[in-house]
């Protein structure tokens, strides 16, 4: 409450007061919390924000004293003898000693925040999410459900005012579960932050970086990737959605009954028409390479070169299914070979037609199993 | 006075000398710079 | 101080160069420090187009000015130029002009190195536009959108310009690892008969303590680029995790270089504010020697504690503690700094010329940005704070009082010593209010910002986070453009003005004060006799 009040207060000194927004809501602090943990952090938080404002109105009410009455149009005659005062001996001793209070007292709060939060708890039942960072999308593995969700931002025209706060798949995730993030990157470095959780945790290539929580409340939690990750690092936001066990139960039953409809469809032994593929193909070339080669085709050159016309994907197959599955090392393109067979198929049978590629190739699942 | 001042001349290059063998000296063990070099030596010529 | 001048000899005077050979092959401690202050002015210039067009772009949600690979450009740009190209320049610019002749030396202790420090930096700043330039010609490749961290993997994808890039940190590093070493030479060696270390002005003691640090750290950057350059080109894997290398490395050796680098900007204008504030308050600084021993207790510790900017990378718990309460602990000599400042304003009998407003400025709002790190380095609530715009909001805090403002209140405090005319009173002052205003209005928003959750180096974002980020803009562009007429007050002065008499300041004390406004082009040719009392 005191700090709501703090706050309109200095919003008061900017004459926004005036000015409420009708859009959106805008904040001024963190949100509140959604789990013990971030409770924790939001408390250290007020703390220290506390301590700092009352030393800051300290020196602030010392130094216009000062500049007040202290001066020579006032006709105030220096002191010239301030500094060999008793004080001016001795306060290089009690100032120090004064402000290592204030740090102790800081210090003291903080390690014992950080003593409950830093460690994953040991010799508990966790449930376990891998989130791994993309350029410029969130892959979150449950790994004890064996179910995989890709999150993808959304266009402004699908978002409208949660543009760049919205997904196309949320990280869904059950209240009163401790739960243990799986930190890690498959290309640059990304962060995994969402302010309801209170923690932020960089996605470093070649680690795995742990963290946990336990949500207390149901809702929906937005956050972005905190750490530049290149072009489309604003694209990349996290909306966690929290609900009951029960209906994050039946959730994950949804999405495992998906996923062996999928491999089905995909292991079936079958040969697929030119145009099923690139229907196929078209849906899956927009979500997962179009923000970057873009759905003209047309790419972002430098960075990011054209499919349109481009020699590689009108040229022989096997070199434009091996950068697809294996990428192309020391640039954004990276290896796609956790997408299955058909995926794959779809997406080259529709780049080498779409636009003005007219190769009329047809690319089977078939080709991409020898291509592997 | 002339000899005065070129002895502290001979004086500032020795310490600035000194300094910049010490700067050099950080660019160098700071990191494990040779070692890694030395390993990438190595596997290229096996 | 009581000291006896003797005049210089004037048949010295007669052989001034002229022409281009004055500057391009100067010797002269004086004529180096103006082209430094004179190329950070136009870097200052270059930093500040930058951040404004960073600045309009964030104006409204949306993309309406910049694609997002320059705005990451300009990002990194602006943090290069500004850090490199502007305060670091200065500040040596400052301690050129001003060391001679505050220890009664009559030049840096090796001028020709002088002469080569400076020229090493144009051609180190061409090389830092051209990385920002070089992509857009044809086959320039990609831009650079790593921010100035410069952290792989990211940084290996980038084109070439990340090739001059890092040829441009060699160059910058090794111009100031050579200023360095002059100046510390210069303040062991060349000091006048009788002032002993603890007489000497503390500008000098907070040059002597950043050149130390430079002289630490700097080679660590050069080696860390170094490696990138050698992971980019040559197949090593010093930071690649798929060939045994370590990307977390990098950032290490980066902020082994990058903590210390925030008191290499700061500690110039520490000292500054050290002889403006007993100038104007006409007493004598408060706490002389506590004063150098909190600018050394900052330099030993700010070196140790490097990893506070990585809380986020899965450190062990004994890490990140040992990290926190290390970085609090700074707050300690920072505090009795700023305690002396004010103790030496109290009691005073104090006017308020515009160094001393840029003075009080400093005192009250870098300690709004050191508190607002003292709550940066509380590790769990930093887990929110980290690379939010919260931190965007600390940074500029500490670094635009406490750097830039501190290099503002030295070259308004010095003008006039160096061209001999009274800068206008006037002009200053309403630079100096539209500037803090502008700088206020500027960051202010951006703590709000940083712990709504909108990250640093975004270019476009929620329309939650508009109206704050409208106000941040508009105050960008008053704070920007004000200097424009800090820009004309200085060619004004130049050009002429009221003349300065030798003291120009009735409370200012010091070897620098003996000398006439403007100096002759040497001086203290035969150094001056410092008589007992301390500075």
């Amino acid at each position: 409450m005191c700090s709501r009040l703090t706050g309109m207060a200095m919003l008061m000194i900017f004459g926004l007061t005036g000015t409420q927004p009708a859009r959106a809501e805008y904040g001024i602090n963190f949100p509140p919390p959604a789990a013990d943990v971030a409770q924790e952090i939001y408390d250290i938080h007020m703390l220290t924000m506390q301590i700092s404002t009352f030393l800051l109105l300290v020196v602030f009410s010392i130094v216009i004293y000062s500049i007040y009455f202290h001066r020579k149009s006032r006709g105030y005659k220096a002191d010239q003898h301030f500094h060999n005062t008793w004080f001016g001996n001795w306060s290089w001793v009690i100032v120090p000693a004064l402000v290592l209070g204030v740090d102790l007292t800081i210090a003291h709060n903080a390690d014992a925040v950080l003593k409950k939060i830093w460690d994953v708890p040991k010799g508990e039942k966790l449930m376990d999410v891998k989130v791994t960072g993309h350029q410029w999308w969130w892959e979150f593995d449950y790994l004890d459900h064996g179910i995989k969700v890709e999150s993808r931002y959304i266009p402004k025209e699908q978002s409208g005012d949660l543009y760049l706060r919205e997904v196309d798949n949320r990280l869904v995730l059950p209240t009163n579960t401790k739960i243990r993030f799986l930190h890690t990157s498959a290309d640059v470095l990304h962060a995994f932050w969402v302010p309801e959780l209170a923690f932020k945790k960089d996605a470093i290539p070649g680690y795995v970086t742990e963290t946990w929580s336990e949500l207390n409340r149901e809702g929906v939690f937005r956050g972005q990737c905190a750490e530049l990750c290149g072009t489309w690092h604003s694209r990349m936001p996290i909306v966690v959605e929290s609900v009951s066990p029960e209906k994050f139960q039946a959730w994950v039953e949804k999405q495992q009954a998906l996923k062996v409809a999928a491999a089905e469809e995909a292991s079936a032994d079958r040969t697929w028409s030119r145009n099923e593929l690139i229907s196929k193909g078209k849906e899956l070339y927009n979500t997962k390479c179009g923000a970057c080669h873009q759905a003209n085709g047309m790419g972002l050159p430098p960075a990011f070169p054209p499919l349109n016309g481009s020699p590689l994907v009108s040229g022989p197959i096997e070199a434009h299914l091996d950068i697809v599955i294996n990428g192309k090392p020391g640039t954004a393109m990276q290896a796609w070979s956790s997408l299955n067979d058909l995926e794959i198929a779809s997406i080259v049978t529709y780049e080498r037609n779409a636009w003005d590629n007219n190769t009329g190739d047809v690319v089977q699942p078939a080709d991409v199993k020898k291509a592997r | 006075m002339n000899r005065q001042q070129d002895d502290l001349k001979r004086r500032n290059i020795r310490l600035a000398l000194l300094f910049g063998g010490f700067a050099l000296l950080v660019f160098a063990t700071s990191f494990p710079f040779w070692q890694n070099i030395f390993k990438v030596l190595g596997s290229a010529t096996r | 101080m009581s000291y006896t001048t003797t005049v210089n000899d004037p048949a010295h005077h007669d052989h001034t160069p002229t022409g281009w050979r004055r500057w391009l092959l100067s010797t002269n401690h004086k004529d180096i420090g103006t082209l430094y202050l004179l190329f950070a002015l136009a870097m200052l210039f270059m930093g500040g187009a930058s951040a404004m067009l960073i600045r309009a772009e964030l104006f409204q949600p949306g993309i309406q000015l910049l694609d997002p690979d320059l705005y990451n450009n300009l990002v990194t740009n602006h943090a290069l130029l500004m850090i490199f190209g502007a305060v670091m320049p200065a500040a040596a610019g400052l301690a050129n002009w001003m060391i001679p002749l505050m220890i009664g030396a009559p030049d840096m202790a090796l001028p020709r190195m002088n002469n080569l420090s400076f020229w090493i930096l144009p051609a180190a700043g061409t090389m830092l536009i051209l990385s920002f330039v070089v992509p857009f010609f044809p086959g320039g490749g990609t831009q650079i959108n790593t921010g100035w961290t410069l952290y792989p993997p990211l940084s290996v994808q980038v084109g070439m310009s990340m090739d001059f890039l890092i040829f441009a940190i060699h160059l910058l590093g090794i111009s100031s690892v050579l200023a360095s070493i002059n100046i510390i030479v210069t303040l062991l060696n060349m000091r006048a008969p009788g002032m002993t270390i603890m007489k000497m002005p503390i500008f000098c003691w907070t040059w002597l303590v950043t050149a130390f640090l430079l002289i630490l750290v700097v080679p660590v950057l050069a080696g860390g680029v170094t490696m990138l350059l050698f992971d980019r080109h040559f197949g090593t894997s010093f930071f690649d995790a798929a060939g045994g290398g370590d990307p977390v490395l990098f950032q290490h050796l980066f902020w082994f270089f990058g903590h210390p680098e925030v008191y290499v900007l700061l500690l110039p204008s520490i000292g500054v504010l050290s002889h403006v504030i007993p100038t104007f308050a006409r007493k004598p600084l408060f706490g002389y020697k506590s004063m150098v021993g909190a600018m050394i207790a900052v330099g030993t510790i700010g070196m140790v504690v490097w990893a506070h900017h990585q809380y986020t990378i899965g450190m062990s718990l004994g890490a990140v503690t040992y990290f926190m309460v290390g970085t609090i602990i700074i707050s300690i000599p920072v505090g009795l700094m700023i305690f002396n400042f004010i103790a030496t304003m109290w009691r005073g009998a104090m006017t308020f010329e515009t160094p001393m407003l840029f003075a009080v400025a400093i005192i009250l709002m870098f300690t709004f940005g050191g508190l607002s790190g003292v709550m940066l380095a509380v590790v769990p609530a930093d887990m929110q704070y980290h690379d939010s715009m919260f931190v965007v909001a600390h940074f500029h805090y500490v670094l635009m009082p406490g750097a830039v403002f501190g290099l503002f209140a030295g070259v308004f405090y010095w003008l006039p010593k160096w061209t001999g005319h009274m800068y206008d009173e006037r002009l200053a002052k309403i630079f100096f209010w539209i500037n803090v205003i502008g700088f206020n209005l500027t960051f202010f928003p951006q703590h709000f910002l940083g712990l709504a959750g909108m990250p640093r180096r975004i270019i476009d974002y929620n329309v939650m986070f508009t109206e704050f980020n409208a106000i941040s803009s508009i105050g960008a562009m008053i704070f920007g453009f004000s200097h424009l007429l800090f820009l004309y007050i200085i060619i004004k002065t130049i050009r002429g003005g009221e003349p300065a008499t030798s003291r120009v300041w009735e409370g200012a004390k010091g070897l620098e004060w003996e000398v006439a406004s403007p100096p002759p082009f040497h001086t203290w040719e035969s150094p001056p006799k410092i008589g007992k009392e301390v500075a």
